[in-house]
């Protein structure tokens, strides 16, 4: 008697805790090019603004917080990744505000307007939020794919319905009302069960970065000079020389300490920069190192201290 | 009640961070790069490679620009910088140079430790973190946070079942695992991502340096104090014959281009400051920020021929301390045979000059102390300047000394 009574109650209680953790931790992400060629492999990517086929009732939008969220996570892994600023900016200038007709736009033209290898299009099929009695739950349902646009193929895809759930299932009566209380601020449990989706897409992403790593060259920088010489203590009007040799045909800066950034250089032949900077009345500061900086096209910094001498100011008042 | 107090147990975090008043000085001009984290045993790699990925997309929000990961592993990786337990015992500095970055996180994990006992089981997680800038070695934000989460009888179980089951799943699930630290991250970077809101107990009360930028800055300060009174003792020495290094030579080309109607360049002001006599320690000569670990040696070792090699003409020279520069024979006629040297080093106090021509005795250097007002640190004597200059560049490139070739007397 005892077993069938048991019995029951423990399937029961184990199919309720099955139930529980339905809906977390996998993404079922179907990879349809095995991209095996690292040449092939996209290396720009777009996240393209994230659609919302059914309305929700609160005053958010689960599909832009998703969006944001996915692009926190997916800028983790080895594409170069354009900001979502960037895509929406480019997009709007191009006339185009309806994230749903975007989608739908062919691969040749989302290249031309965003000049990527690639797109990741989401489309958030459900999205909710509850909290009443002891039931609380978050919940989004998307699919999301990437799209080659040099070849229009989809690379891989994935629908998925992330949920976080409590109610008469949770095992304890704390971790109910810890997540009526989480569930309320609608924003924040939006934001969690995207986070959660999105981590568990990324373990299954394919990830290019290996391809890329021993591409990755610094601007080189051979030497830094400058004038400034032992004992001297720079005052106002005193300017600061700066002379440095590297690869040509870059932007160069130079910086004093973490106090002034990004002066520039002039190339004035090819792989040598110079610039200056003169010391204002202003500029209070103390010992500081100058370190060069030359910066490619695609944003990549080499950097070099001038390690012969500081830049030392003199305190005293300016007469 | 006694839920509430249960409900406020339940979840115990400790977080001790502060930041530098100089954090909110970061833009999206700075580039920040999240380095691998520590991790002491292969349990806590799990953890680690989670708490890089959540660090990142928290931080994604930011003022400043982060550095992407598998660039930031493909420059550690080309830099034999493989052990993250090895991070922090290199100069930030140095990170800044091979990264290109602006500020580097060190973190580690400290703990990852689960328990189970029956009808109750735990997840406790511990990190340290540290951002540091690599332009001045500053610590802009430090912080250690410890975060424990439990399942059992304490929470009140809604029946017996879930008391006996939901501390297995709470430990053996990776989800909760992950939820665990995506809260610990989103805590501990709430700070960094709005510094302006920082309160007085959550900020330096003055700069701190990372000690091994501190280290190295003194180096460099040392240095040029003692750069500073060597040339003072160089205005003293009557004989010096510049050789163009090819340092010297370097900056000739550099030169800065004088524009008249600009302000008068640094060197030729009227702010020279008075030398002082003091003299610093030798040992402050080394003016390279060195590395701390043999990864980066293996990177930056200048690998110049044998020192031996450098000495193809030298008159063969007592290793004893010389008092006069020009040797008179015993009937008072001085030896007029041009001999040339290199000098590496002039003081007022003969103590530091002998223990300068030591250190590089030591190192198997031919070199010598004489005094013509003041002590002066030499080395080798050559028929052939020739021999002289190659020495002298050797000497500047392995042990990074200024010098300079000046005619000697033999003897």
């Amino acid at each position: 008697m005892g077993h069938c009574r048991i019995s029951p109650f423990l399937n029961l209680s184990l199919a309720l805790l099955g139930l529980l953790f339905a809906g977390c931790g996998t993404v079922d992400l179907e990879v349809r090019q095995g991209n095996t060629n690292a040449a092939m492999q996209p290396r720009s990517v777009a996240i393209l603004p994230f659609t919302l086929e059914e309305p929700v009732h609160e005053k958010v939008a689960p599909n832009e917080l998703f969006r944001d969220c996915f692009y926190n996570y997916f800028s983790f892994l080895g594409y170069v990744d354009l900001p979502l600023e960037t895509i929406d900016q480019k997009l709007s200038q191009a006339g185009l505000t309806d994230n749903k007709k975007i989608l739908e736009l062919s691969p040749e033209k989302l290249r031309k307007i965003l000049g990527v290898d690639a797109v990741i299009r989401g489309r958030v099929l459900s999205a909710s939020n509850f909290t009443g009695g002891i039931h609380a739950e978050t919940s989004i349902n998307a699919k999301i794919d990437m799209l080659d646009l040099r070849t229009g193929d989809v690379l891989w895809e994935t629908e998925h319905k992330e949920m976080s759930y409590s109610g008469i299932l949770s095992p304890t009566i704390v971790e109910i009302i810890q997540d009526q209380m989480d569930n309320v601020k609608v924003n924040q449990a939006y934001y969690k069960t995207a986070e959660m989706f999105s981590i568990s897409m990324m373990k299954e992403i394919p990830d290019p970065a290996d391809s890329w790593k021993e591409e990755i060259r610094l601007p080189k920088i051979t030497s830094i000079e400058t004038n400034l010489k032992p004992s001297l203590k720079l005052k106002p009007n005193d300017r600061i020389y700066v002379n440095l040799k590297g690869d040509p045909g870059l932007t160069g800066y130079f910086g004093i300490g973490s106090w002034k950034s990004d002066i520039p250089l002039k190339e004035i032949v090819p792989g040598l920069y110079t610039g200056s900077y003169t010391i204002k009345a202003s500029d209070e500061v103390s010992s500081s190192l100058i370190v060069g900086k030359l910066k490619n096209k695609n944003g990549l910094t080499g950097k070099k201290f001038y390690k012969n001498g500081m830049a030392q100011f003199d305190p005293s008042p300016v007469n | 009640m006694l839920l509430l107090a249960t409900l406020v147990s339940a979840c115990a975090s400790d977080l001790q961070t502060k930041v530098s008043g100089h954090l909110s000085g970061l833009s999206k001009h700075q580039r920040v790069a999240i380095l691998p984290v520590e991790a002491s045993d292969a349990g806590q790699k799990e953890m680690a490679k989670m708490f890089r990925q959540g660090l990142y997309a928290n931080l994604k929000q930011s003022k400043f620009n982060l550095m992407e990961k598998y660039i930031v592993d493909g420059l550690l990786k080309q830099n034999n910088l493989n052990d993250p337990a090895s991070f922090l015992t290199i100069n930030p500095m140095q990170f800044g140079e091979i990264l290109g970055a602006d500020a580097i996180v060190f973190s580690r994990i400290n703990k990852v430790e689960r328990s189970y006992f029956i009808v109750h089981s735990s997840i406790e997680l511990s990190v340290s973190v540290q951002m540091v800038d690599t332009r001045t070695g500053e610590i802009l934000w430090r912080a250690e946070q410890t975060e424990h989460d439990f399942s059992g009888i304490g929470k009140i179980p809604t029946g017996i079942i879930t008391a006996l089951f939901a501390p297995i799943q709470f430990v053996t699930n990776k989800f909760n695992l992950r939820k665990m630290t995506s809260k610990m991250v989103d805590k501990l970077t709430a700070l960094v991502k709005r510094p302006q809101d920082a309160e007085k107990d959550t900020q330096f009360e003055k700069t701190v340096i990372a000690k091994n930028a501190t280290t190295d800055l003194n180096k460099i300060e040392e240095l040029q104090q003692l750069k500073a009174e060597w040339n003072k003792a160089l205005a003293l020495d009557e004989e010096v014959l510049p050789v163009e290094t090819y340092q010297e030579a370097q900056e000739k080309t550099l030169a800065p281009i004088k524009n008249s109607s600009s302000p008068v360049p640094v060197g030729q002001i009227q702010n020279q400051v008075p030398l002082r006599a003091v003299v610093r320690k030798v040992g402050t000569t080394d003016a390279e920020m060195t590395p701390a670990t043999p990864e980066i040696k293996k990177q930056k070792t200048v690998a110049p021929g044998p020192l031996s090699a450098y000495r193809a003409t030298p008159i063969l020279f007592p290793r004893i301390d010389h008092r006069l520069s020009r040797m008179k024979t015993k009937s008072g006629k001085s030896i007029n045979k041009m001999l040339y040297t290199v000098q590496v080093g002039a003081y007022k106090t003969k103590a530091y000059a002998q223990n300068l021509s030591k250190k590089l005795v030591k190192k198997g250097y031919n070199a010598f102390v004489i005094h013509n007002k003041v002590y002066k640190v030499q080395v080798d004597k050559f028929k052939d300047k020739q021999d002289a200059l190659k020495l002298a560049q050797f000497i500047l490139k392995k042990e990074n000394l200024k010098n300079f070739i000046t005619r000697a007397t033999a003897g």
